[in-house]
């Protein structure tokens, strides 16, 4: 991994201004671009979006295909993706990378849009009403916002595990984790195996073997997370977005919780969303730290790298300020 | 309240632990040994639980005292003011005890607790009243109308019977009470265990048999064709059919449009939702005679005529607003977490809504459906435009009149003689009993519901 971000270089041949902006929409800390979303009807939007597109992304697209053939499937590149709620902009141009076999952790203090990031990941930020985006989300170099992409598909290689444990309540366990299959509408040959396999990935099959067939809901607050991690691994996703997967459990269940994200990790792409910061160093290889400077503004990404570094020697003095535990 | 005071305690026992030991104890001692002018710990007299209450004994006085006075000057002015309505005399009591209640808690503290007793005893008279009225209506119905259900036998026949009703439920509460208190005590054998329990079934099972020979089993299985307008006999079996044929057809048309329109409402939320729900509400209002209006100028009067299908889609025109907004509430309660989960795995809205939501919110949904039946059961005006009502049995919903159980009570309650006034009251009898069952059904259901959807 490189210790540079394997973002496009620095003047970012992606804007979304009319020509006369391009120059001050380079500069992160200048005016803000005007605010095109995507459904917005733009002269210029429309070529960043075009299928064969974009000589814009251009740069970094045959890295990311070169980096694909390689390695596990599942690196997620995010280029300058900003997103508004009802005319209101709460991320600006964030780019990140998040490697296969890695875990990426998203920190920052509350509203810094840490969470509306990461469902802006797998296509759940569109179910808010309101919400737009701009920018691009590359799965495998592969646009989930592109003209042709179902978001359906989208969620299907790329899960989610939310903040509060929830199971399916009208399922036993067993049923939980096969739901995704008939969700989604997909069959296995051997529900059996998968519901073991499954289970054992998330560290809960010696726990909940004798009880396959008890109602999900009988579990505790912890097994009912790994329960949904297994849920979210039955239909075999490349990705796993993890949206603070432990701020509703105690102490125990986060550690062992912790510990099946750094089992998982070594063949599925693990982002997780967390406020607690001595979680992000135990678990995440990345880290990437989000801020609102001040009140009003989007949030944006100061500063991403590897985990060490930015606990150890960030080059940015608000982000040791906030590892340090001096404000957020 | 009882775990707050233990652990007052121990942290105030712990106390002395954490104090630096004194200089010559052992390493051991300073958790053995007590610290000299450490309090003695309190274990001798045991923790007595008490619950903490606001209405403490002399409330209770107070209270009574008002009652008793307030009875006493009602009757004093009842008697003075040659009265005679028992409820000259209960609003003359109520008043008294309310104003008694505020004096003496007046006398005795401040204005506010005064105050606040005398807004709650009022509050508390309300519910009281309610329930009184509601109670007194349902005893009334039962008094008036019970004696058509049941057999007419001797007296000493009926003694009897309700004897050894008595008996053996005494027995059966006998034995469940033997056999809970030996469970707890864990001591059973086979032929201990299972002999009581012999013994119980067959008592319940015997109470239930010589109270089902007592029931009028004519009035369920005749109608009233044959029947003079002055004899004895005859029964509901004509108006039993009805309802259940029209009630049938009602809850096949109603339910799933309404269960499809609450997911329009509220898991699509399209963009006519909002007209919609306005509409759906309206509809609630809508007056049932207009339902059966609408039904019998565009089916019945243009040359169809009477049918109990026709009352079954007016009634289903009533139910379709109250299964909806109900539903719709019930889909409210599912978390939003469970279809962000759903979808999150790959689903399309429908199959989210398919597999996970309606599954988990099957009872409420049920529940939904047994109030808008037990609403439209008990409707008269719509009915009697579109099936119109009759005095045979008609088992083909689709043409001719036909009875129902409403419109039975009102035909006959409108007659002259005895005996069909008594058969009405009967009717009505059976018409209330269905409507509790159907109620204490959805309620049931309703709270397996909810403590499935909780997990407990």
């Amino acid at each position: 991994m490189s210790q540079t971000t394997p973002v496009p270089p620095p003047p970012p041949p992606v804007t979304h201004a009319p020509p006369p902006y391009v120059a001050p929409a380079v500069d992160p800390t200048g005016p803000v671009a005007p605010p095109v979303a995507r459904p917005v009807a733009d002269p210029t939007a429309p070529s960043l979006w075009a299928e064969p597109a974009s000589e814009a992304a251009e740069p970094s697209a045959p890295r990311v295909g070169g980096i694909r053939d390689d390695q596990l499937p599942g690196r997620l590149d995010v280029l300058h993706l900003s997103q508004w709620f009802n005319k209101r902009k709460v991320l600006e141009r964030c780019s990140l990378s998040m490697e296969p076999g890695e875990v990426t952790a998203l920190i920052g203090p509350s509203g810094c849009g840490k969470s509306t990031f990461l469902r802006a990941l797998n296509r759940m930020h569109e179910l808010v009403p309101g919400a737009e985006l701009s920018g691009q989300v590359l799965l495998n170099g592969v646009d989930i916002y592109g003209v042709d992409m179902s978001p359906t598909e989208v969620r299907l290689r790329i899960g989610m595990v939310f903040q509060k444990p929830n199971p399916f309540p009208a399922m036993s366990i067993a049923d939980n984790v096969l739901a995704g299959l008939g969700l989604s509408g997909s069959k296995t040959d051997d529900p059996e195996w998968l519901v073991e396999q499954c289970l054992r990935r998330a560290g809960l099959w010696t726990e909940v073997k004798d009880r396959l067939g008890e109602s999900g809901m009988s579990l505790s607050g912890g097994q009912q997370q790994r329960l949904c991690i297994a849920r979210s691994l039955a239909v075999h996703p490349d990705v796993l977005l993890m949206d603070e997967p432990c701020s509703a459990l105690d102490p125990i269940s986060t550690r062992v919780i912790e510990e099946t994200i750094r089992e998982l990790c070594h063949d599925i792409t693990i982002v997780i969303v967390t406020h607690n910061m001595q979680q992000a160093q135990r678990v995440s290889d990345q880290c990437a730290f989000f801020l609102v400077e001040t009140l009003g503004e989007p949030g944006r990404i100061v500063e991403h790298g590897p985990t060490e570094r930015m606990y150890s020697n960030p080059s940015d003095p608000r982000t040791l300020d906030y590892v340090n535990g001096r404000f957020g | 309240m009882t775990v707050e005071l233990e652990r007052t305690d121990t942290i105030w026992l712990d106390e002395p632990v954490d104090a630096p030991p004194v200089d010559d104890a052992p390493v051991s001692g300073a958790a053995v040994d007590p610290v000299d002018d450490a309090p003695e710990p309190p274990a001798e007299d045991p923790d007595v639980p008490f619950r903490p209450s606001s209405f403490g004994p002399s409330d209770r006085l107070e209270m009574v005292l008002a009652a008793v006075s307030g009875l006493a000057f009602a009757w004093a002015l009842c008697l003075v003011m040659d009265w005679s309505h028992p409820l000259t005399f209960a609003i003359w009591a109520i008043v008294w005890f309310v104003a008694g209640i505020y004096v003496t808690a007046r006398a005795r503290t401040s204005k506010v607790v005064a105050m606040d007793r005398l807004v709650t005893t009022l509050i508390w008279l309300s519910g009281a009243f309610a329930v009184a009225v509601l109670g007194w209506m349902i005893v009334f119905v039962l008094v008036e109308g019970i004696g058509g259900l049941v057999d007419d036998l001797p007296r000493g026949e009926w003694i009897a019977r309700i004897g050894a009703v008595a008996l053996m439920v005494a027995v059966v509460a006998v034995v469940r009470w033997r056999v809970g208190r030996r469970e707890a005590q864990g001591s059973a054998g086979v032929v201990t265990r299972l002999l009581p329990r012999l013994v119980g079934s067959a008592c319940a099972v015997g109470a239930l048999v010589v109270l089902l020979s007592v029931i009028n089993t004519e009035f369920f299985t005749s109608d009233i064709a044959e029947v003079g307008p002055l004899d004895e006999g005859g029964g509901i079996y004509h108006a039993l059919i009805g309802t259940l044929e029209q009630i049938t057809i009602a809850t096949v048309i109603s339910v799933p449009i309404a269960i499809l329109t609450a997911i329009y409402l509220h898991e699509i939320k399209g963009r006519l939702a909002v007209p919609v729900r306005f509409i759906v509400d309206a509809m609630s209002g809508l007056p049932s005679i207009v339902a059966g209006l609408i039904v019998f100028t565009v089916w019945v009067n243009t040359g169809r005529g009477f049918s109990g299908a026709s009352a079954g889609v007016a009634l289903a025109i009533i139910m379709i607003p109250i299964v909806t907004r109900t539903a719709e509430e019930i889909l409210r309660t599912i978390d939003d977490g469970l279809r962000e989960s759903a979808l999150a795995l790959g689903a399309p809205q429908w199959r989210s809504v398919v597999q996970v939501v309606l599954p988990t919110a099957r009872a409420g949904l049920i529940t939904a459906s047994i109030l808008g039946v037990a609403r439209a059961i008990g409707e008269t005006a719509p009915v009697l435009l579109t099936a119109f009502g009759s005095a045979v049995t008609n088992y083909n919903p689709f043409s001719a009149p036909q009875a129902d159980l409403p419109l039975f009570i009102w035909g006959l309650l409108r007659e002259p003689n005895e005996a069909q006034i008594a058969r009405a009251w009967s009717a009505a009898v059976v018409l209330l009993l269905l409507v509790l069952v159907l109620f204490i059904t959805a309620r049931v259901i309703g709270e397996r519901g909810a403590r499935k959807r909780t997990g407990r």
